[in-house]
């Protein structure tokens, strides 16, 4: 089937057989290998991706249900000028990440919850960081770099 | 910005820029499918591709019998060749899962395709899953001979006089559940052949000894092959061999001329990768009527999987560490090996040191109920004491420093110990109230290895450029090594560590190399480093000394560059090399193991209607000598909490009456703790540097595997006031709980 995946404002026109999986379409179609693969059953999130601005588990979604939606990974989290988004920043600084697997995931589900709602909330983030899973880090500091980032990201609107 | 990211790893891994194995693309490489038995234990009648075949986008498919060339898995242990391990089943299937038959497709979807319509037919055997049922061979898993793979043991045999005599003998029984070490990424390979080389990208912990392995089953000189090892997605011990599907790709590379990966996935992953732990334990232990130990028994039943490898000999890990941190004058270990017919047992974060801690740590707790003593105080009368450090202990092992009490008591501390004994007291005075119980765990570990791998290349070397170059035999898995060891190598020379850039992980780049495993990277490889860089200023030191025609003691270093003792006209590195050419050193360092240790405490909540547990608190006091970056240390020493709370309450491979493990939901059913599980946790630290390198590193980051389980398995016997722990077997599920509490 022919469709045209939009990630990170990009058109990628693709011709994948229905049953093609979005993780794949992304990573192995759009060249996009920064969304990881850890479990493809719907359980580990590390292959989170935003689409329609929503975290969608991209191993459960087939491409074809994505033509035409705009798309984000964890390569279009910077801004246009490069400069590191807030969590990435915040990661490096709370030490969010040790093997870097399953962080693509994370960052792209805190983006999602924080675009949304700008002053998310300790209970909000226990839940996010609650859905996705990591092997490293013991997830602690991935609160931590969550919370912060919601804090910069505030500040930074306010400023 | 300089600042902006505090790891060097940090940007690419944080930007999507990381190169994962999975991650690389290589024009025509074919992906590799295999089609894995269902059954644990029977004999293979047919495995037939023919339809497989003729599948749009496969390849090639292939049986055992279609590639009689393929070479079997290495055996590690000499003289042992009777029981082959055949990369594909040849006759008898021995674990579920194992490999039948394997699929090349120009993409994994096409290979699954092929893989679909691979025709298997295998007659079940009955299947054993535990060394016990095992032990007895009347099911045997290689004709004609024992199940029972080895009979070890450490220390001396105890006179029965000595438990007659003694005050209190403690007997008790426990299960070392089977563990998968569970790393976010599952495990990869790719080979390119080209020319008469071949290159090998593999997520791995020892690159050189993948490159040996190979080289020697494919036939081919070790310099013909590379092995690179991208960014890893975490091993915690799961990658350090050579599997049966690496062999089955890399033959396949070779023949067919065509680059080919397997990309492990998590459903095969959970089937076949290698699991840790894995034994029934019987112990007794005796004590005078003071509480001071004087005899320890450990008796070891290890079920080590269905191919004899080195899990046969892991097993000792757990008998030589049996002793622990007490001055006990008598221990006795003994281990038996026994094959079961599950994909092999194999080192995961702890491993043998977490199988040693458990049965001694919550054998105390009981000892210390027996006794009417508090088990802080059981542990602070035997714990060895500082003064008597080297310590040779009745197992053989030679303790290099220690300070156990000021661990103890660290903890104590940290946790509020009595005020969470009036809280228990308080409570327990409350029928209204749920119970809550605190748990103590005092451990010692080895770090750095056993001997034969005590070593490691290092090199240091000084470029034109200004610029230094570390290169080391460790390979990282979420370590930090690209951080931390350029750190320590710009501390020693006194440079910017901007200037230091870490080689790792690629063999063409590197003259050796052993790998990281068993704590020993910081430990041997950082002080290996620290020792290269301190040559390459007595190097530096020399050359200047006959440029300016001083004796060497007229010289002098600081700051990353020589001058004459007396004046001040200083050479920085990147002159000196310019003036007298490449400035290289590279050394095979060796050192001895060393003994990290510490005490974690655990306060839980028990709901003894439910069998639920809610942890209130959690402390790990640890001690690793000299942290080279305290912040990497402790991200590692959580993370390891974290996996220790998993084993201690969710973890476990279920088997059914068939020996196929129940984890057909895959991570449905096998329960990594997720962040809605993480108590409080809080990290303290003591500092005994090891007297046997000059750094003074051990090794860091198992400890939390060793030292969280039996102090979360302890609290829970004592919220419950069980007398006798032995229905408390981990992971302590609600079921199991439920049932001890009853
Ligand atoms: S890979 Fe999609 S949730 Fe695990
Ligand atoms: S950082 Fe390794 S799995 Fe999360």
């Amino acid at each position: 089937m022919k469709i045209t995946l939009t990630v990170n404002d990009e058109a990628y026109p693709l011709d994948v057989e229905p049953r093609r999986v979005l993780a794949d379409a992304l990573r192995d179609d759009c060249g996009l290998t920064g969304t990881h693969l850890g479990c493809e059953q719907g359980v580990c999130g590390a292959c989170t991706v935003l689409v329609d601005g929503e975290a969608v588990r991209s191993c459960l979604l087939l491409a074809v249900q994505c033509d035409g939606v705009p798309i984000r990974t964890v390569e279009g989290l910077a801004g246009a000028d490069g400069e590191p988004h807030p969590l990435q920043r915040a990661f490096s600084a709370e030490r969010g990440l040790q093997c870097g697997f399953c962080t693509p995931g994370f960052l792209m589900l805190a983006a999602g919850a924080l675009e949304r709602d700008p002053a998310l909330g300790e209970e909000e983030v226990a839940a996010l960081v609650g859905s996705n899973l990591c092997r490293c880090t013991g997830y602690e500091p991935i609160r931590r770099a969550i919370m912060r980032a919601a804090r910069d990201h505030r500040n930074g609107q306010e400023a | 910005m300089v600042d902006r990211w505090l790891r060097r790893e940090d940007e690419r891994l944080l930007t999507g820029a990381g190169r994962f194995v999975a991650d690389l693309r290589v024009p025509g490489c074919l992906d590799a499918v295999f089609v894995r038995s269902e059954v644990a234990h029977g004999v293979l009648r047919e495995a037939d591709c023919s339809a497989a075949r003729e599948t749009p986008g496969v390849a090639g498919a292939w049986s055992a019998a279609d590639l009689p060339g393929l070479p079997p898995m290495p055996d590690t242990r000499q003289g042992e060749a009777t029981r082959e391990w055949p990369s594909l089943v040849k006759n008898r299937v021995r674990y579920p899962g194992e490999a039948l038959a394997v699929v090349l497709g120009d993409d994994r979807y096409r290979a699954e395709d092929g893989a679909g319509r691979v025709l298997v037919r295998i007659d079940p055997l009955p299947a054993v899953v535990t060394a016990e049922e095992a032990a007895g061979d009347e099911v045997r898993l290689f004709d004609g001979l024992s199940n029972v793979a080895l009979h070890g043991e450490a220390g001396q045999p105890i006179d029965d006089e000595v438990w007659e005599r003694a005050a209190v003998v403690v007997e008790s029984d426990y299960r070392q559940q089977l563990l998968m070490p569970s790393p976010m990424e599952c495990r990869t390979i790719l080979c390119v052949p080209e020319g008469d080389r071949l290159t090998v990208w593999s997520g791995h912990q020892a690159p050189h000894r993948l490159r040996s392995d190979l080289a020697r089953l494919l036939g081919r000189p070790e310099k013909s092959i590379r092995v690179v090892v991208p960014d890893t997605g975490g091993a915690f011990g799961s990658k350090s061999a050579v599997f049966p599907e690496f062999i089955v790709v890399a033959w396949l590379a070779e023949r067919l001329g065509r680059p080919v990966r397997w990309i492990e996935d998590r459903r095969e992953s959970l089937l076949v990768a290698t699991r840790g732990r894995g034994q029934d334990q019987h112990v007794r232990l005796a004590a005078d009527a003071d509480g001071r130990l004087v005899a320890y028994e450990l008796t070891v039943e290890a079920d080590v999987g269905a191919y004899p490898h080195l899990g046969v000999a892991f097993p000792m890990q757990t008998a030589w560490m049996a002793t622990g941190p007490y001055t006990t004058p008598q221990v006795h270990a003994t281990v038996r090996s026994v094959l079961t017919n599950t994909m092999m047992t194999y080192p995961y974060r702890g491993a043998g040191r977490p199988e040693a801690t458990s049965p001694l740590e919550r054998t105390m707790d009981v000892l210390a109920r027996r006794l009417d003593l508090d088990p802080a105080e059981l542990r602070r009368r035997n714990l060895i004491p500082p003064e008597q450090f080297p310590y040779r202990t009745p197992t053989g092992r030679v303790y290099d420093s220690g300070d156990h009490l000021a661990a103890l008591d660290l903890a104590l501390r940290t946790l509020d110990y009595d005020g969470w004994r009036a809280e228990q007291a308080r409570r327990r005075a409350d029928p209204g109230a749920l119970p809550v119980g605190v748990g103590l765990s005092c451990y010692v570990e080895r770090s750095g290895g056993e001997r034969g791998s005590l070593h490691d290349y290092v090199g240091v070397e000084a470029g034109e450029d200004g610029g230094v170059v570390a290169r080391c035999g460790a390979s990282s898995s979420g370590q930090s090594h690209a951080t931390v060891f350029p750190a320590l190598v710009a501390e020693t020379l006194g440079v910017d560590p901007a200037r230091v850039r870490l080689v790792e992980g690629d063999t063409d780049e590197l003259p050796g190399g052993v790998g990281s495993f068993g704590s020993r990277s910081a430990q041997i490889d950082g002080a290996g480093l620290q020792h290269a860089a301190t040559l390459l200023i007595e190097e530096a030191r020399e050359r200047a000394a006959r440029m300016w025609d001083l004796p060497v003691e007229e010289t002098a270093w600081s700051d990353g560059a020589v001058h004459p003792v007396r004046g001040t006209a200083a050479m920085g590195l990147s002159e000196l090399v310019k003036r007298t050419g490449p400035l290289r050193i590279d050394e095979r360092y060796e050192a001895d193991m060393a003994f990290p240790f510490g005490t974690h405490a655990a306060v839980v909540e028990v709901d003894p209607d439910l069998g639920t547990v809610r942890v209130l608190r959690l402390v790990a006091v640890d001690d690793c000598g000299r942290a080279l970056d305290p912040a990497v240390v402790r991200g590692q020493a959580f993370g390891s909490v974290v996996q220790g709370l998993g084993q201690a309450l969710y973890e476990g491979v279920p088997f059914g009456d068939d020996g196929v493990p129940v984890l057909g939901n895959g991570l449905l059913d096998y329960l990594l703790p997720t962040y809605a599980e993480i108590p409080p946790i809080e990290l303290g630290e003591t500092r005994t540097p090891t007297p046997r390198t000059p750094l003074g590193a051990k090794g860091a980051g198992e400890s939390g595997c060793i030292g969280t389980p039996p102090a979360i398995v302890n609290a829970v016997a004592d919220a419950l006031r069980l007398d006798h722990p032995d229905r408390l077997q981990m992971p302590l599920t609600p079921d199991v709980v439920w049932r001890a509490a009853a």
